[in-house]
């Protein structure tokens, strides 16, 4: 599980390097840049397994009526779902996810004074609560669906693989939906744009805090309004 | 104000309908269509603290969706709830300090970890003070025999083991109410004693508030003072299980083994009146009611005319009792008079 993540990230990173030997830009952006984005996407996702791995087995705690324990027990029960599994395949995600930023950070134009550095960190924590919170938003369809196995929820992670590219290059519909319905591109291009110190999107790349703050309180809004609608099992 | 009080509480569920077959799920797809069920209908009950009360029900009648109303776990469709000062669904965390919850078919343990595990989480999660924590897992230990398996995972217990293990864990934290759900429901016989030994010592020492659902009769009798009847989701009994028993439980039948056939079945039943006379062989029955006449009477009147090696009362079951009310043979709704007569509808 571990070292499929670790060779799944690293045919990527080859994929976007073969691009690259062919092609100088894609739309204006460097290899590096691309890299980071794409580093992003995976950095966030394993944090996403390895800590928040529960958000993939709601629907089947609801739909079984498992979720009931949840329930009846003095904690939060968004905390018990998010902590209810471990992915440890998050760990290859994170490990070399981390190693890509760290060389992409090396291949950057800019210079890194201290607060730049904080600010880096933060984006990071930011993208991945962000990630988190849609993956929460989007598994609390299962209140609405009532089947063992949601769509839903990997829908909305596969709309994730649009973000491991500069969003310039998609239309205006693509772009909209990534940025301000599934706000995937402050996952990796606003926050990458701001790595590197790209005039143009720098800006919206410091909102990505924000953004994550406005992804929690939306995703915990959905959670309760469909616990509500919770029905259990077996009357 | 009572511990549980409840108010037209109703839970109306849609269930969608489907035709069978590809066909059936292609067009619900398309045009999809629902039926409301009321699974629990308007119902009122008031349950005070330290009550033991039995919640029964045919399948389907309504008795799961209370309880998880009462725990938190639903949300009313219309009605006021409140136990113990508090609305459950609206504080549940609150509210699951103060409840106790054992669901026969499910479990609170967790799956992979020693048994003990589950119990030391228990005590992070409720915040059970370490002192308090030690003595309740002592005394429950000690009385379940949780101790030939507390190191073992829970997915690797047997299902009695189980339930005395989920019995536990749902106490760790005294709470002021236990609900149980089924609790017995796939157990030995000898389980099933010492998990009831073990709820009514709970009631009778702690003062522990009881509701529990059951179709297990043994499970009332050694257990509970008051019975629930709820049938389509409306109550249709609410009382003393005492009271039931005098008022409608009344027969009684006096089994008797004869030395020798009785010469004369006419005079022994002249000498019965009021009393339902049945024999076979060697074997004779009288079936009476048990407020009009004693079974000291019964038995003289019989010795003095045929020769008796040996007799045996039949109690009343409340099984019996609970299985013509479900079958709709026996209407509950007199049971404020002691001396009403019993309603007998025959099927």
């Amino acid at each position: 599980m571990l070292f499929s993540a670790v060779i799944v990230q690293i045919a990527g990173f080859l994929f976007i390097w073969t691009i690259f030997q062919r092609i100088p830009t894609i739309n204006g952006w460097s290899m590096w840049q691309v890299v980071m984005m794409y580093a992003l996407i995976f950095v966030t996702e394993g944090v996403g397994s390895l800590f928040f791995e529960g958000t993939w087995r709601l629907s089947n705690l609801v739909y079984t009526g498992q979720f009931d324990q949840m329930l009846v027990r003095p904690l939060s029960p968004i905390v018990q779902v998010l902590a209810n599994a471990v992915g440890f395949n998050g760990l290859g995600n994170i490990v070399t996810g981390l190693v890509l930023i760290v060389i992409g950070i090396l291949n950057t134009p800019v210079q890194w004074t201290p607060g730049r550095l904080l600010m880096l960190v933060i984006l990071v924590a930011s993208a991945a609560t962000i990630r988190v919170a849609i993956n929460l938003g989007s598994a609390a369809s299962a209140f609405w669906i009532k089947a063992p196995w949601s769509m839903v929820p990997m829908f909305v992670h596969q709309l994730g693989e649009f973000a491991k590219y500069p969003i310039t290059i998609y239309s205006v519909a693509v772009q909209a939906l990534i940025v301000i319905a599934v706000p995937f591109a402050f996952v990796s291009f606003f926050p990458t744009a701001f790595i590197f110190g790209v005039e143009a999107w720098s800006i919206q790349g410091l909102l990505t805090p924000l953004v994550a703050i406005y992804s929690v309180v939306l995703a915990v809004w959905l959670f309760r309004v469909g616990l509500r609608r919770y029905e259990s099992s077996g009357h | 104000m009572a511990l549980i009080e409840a108010h037209g509480l109703t839970k109306k569920f849609r269930q969608a309908v489907k035709e069978p077959g590809l066909i059936g799920s292609l067009k619900h797809f398309f045009t999809r269509q629902y039926r409301d069920r009321l699974a629990v209908d308007h119902i009122d009950l008031s349950v005070e603290a330290g009550e033991s009360v039995a919640y029964l029900g045919p399948n389907g009648a309504g008795k799961s969706t209370t309880i998880k109303m009462l725990t938190g776990i639903l949300v009313p469709t219309s009605g006021s709830l409140v136990v113990n000062g508090l609305v459950p669904y609206e504080k549940r965390q609150q509210n699951a300090r103060n409840i106790g919850v054992v669901f026969g078919q499910r479990t609170q343990l967790w799956w992979d970890i020693p048994v003990i595990e589950s119990f030391n989480l228990a005590r992070d999660m409720y915040e059970i003070p370490v002192k308090r924590y030690k003595e309740n897992l002592a005394q429950f230990t000690e009385i379940l025999g949780l101790d030939e398996f507390m190191n073992v995972p829970a997915g690797k217990i047997s299902l009695g083991q189980r339930m005395r293990a989920d019995l536990c864990m749902a106490l760790l934290h005294d709470p002021k109410t236990l609900y149980l759900d089924e609790p017995t429901i796939g157990l030995d016989i000898a389980v099933k004693d010492s998990i009831r030994r073990f709820i009514r010592s709970l009631v009778v020492e702690r003062g522990t508030t009881v509701m529990l659902t059951t179709h297990d009769l043994g499970d009332i009798e050694d257990i509970c003072k008051r019975i629930v009847i709820i049938d389509n989701g409306k109550i249709i009994h609410d009382g003393d299980l005492a009271k039931l028993k005098d008022t409608y439980a009344r027969d009684r039948v006096i089994h008797f083994q004869l030395a020798r056939p009785p010469e004369s079945m006419a005079a022994i039943c002249a000498a019965l009146p009021a009393c339902e006379t049945t024999t076979d062989g060697l074997r004779l029955s009288v079936r009476f009611d048990r407020f009009r006449l004693t079974a000291g009477e019964i038995a003289a009147a019989v010795m003095s005319r045929v020769e008796v090696i040996d007799f045996r009362i039949d109690e009343p079951e409340v099984e019996d009792l609970i299985r013509k009310v479900y079958l709709g043979q026996l209407s509950l709704e007199s049971t404020d008079s002691d001396t009403a007569a019993p309603s007998l509808v025959e099927a």
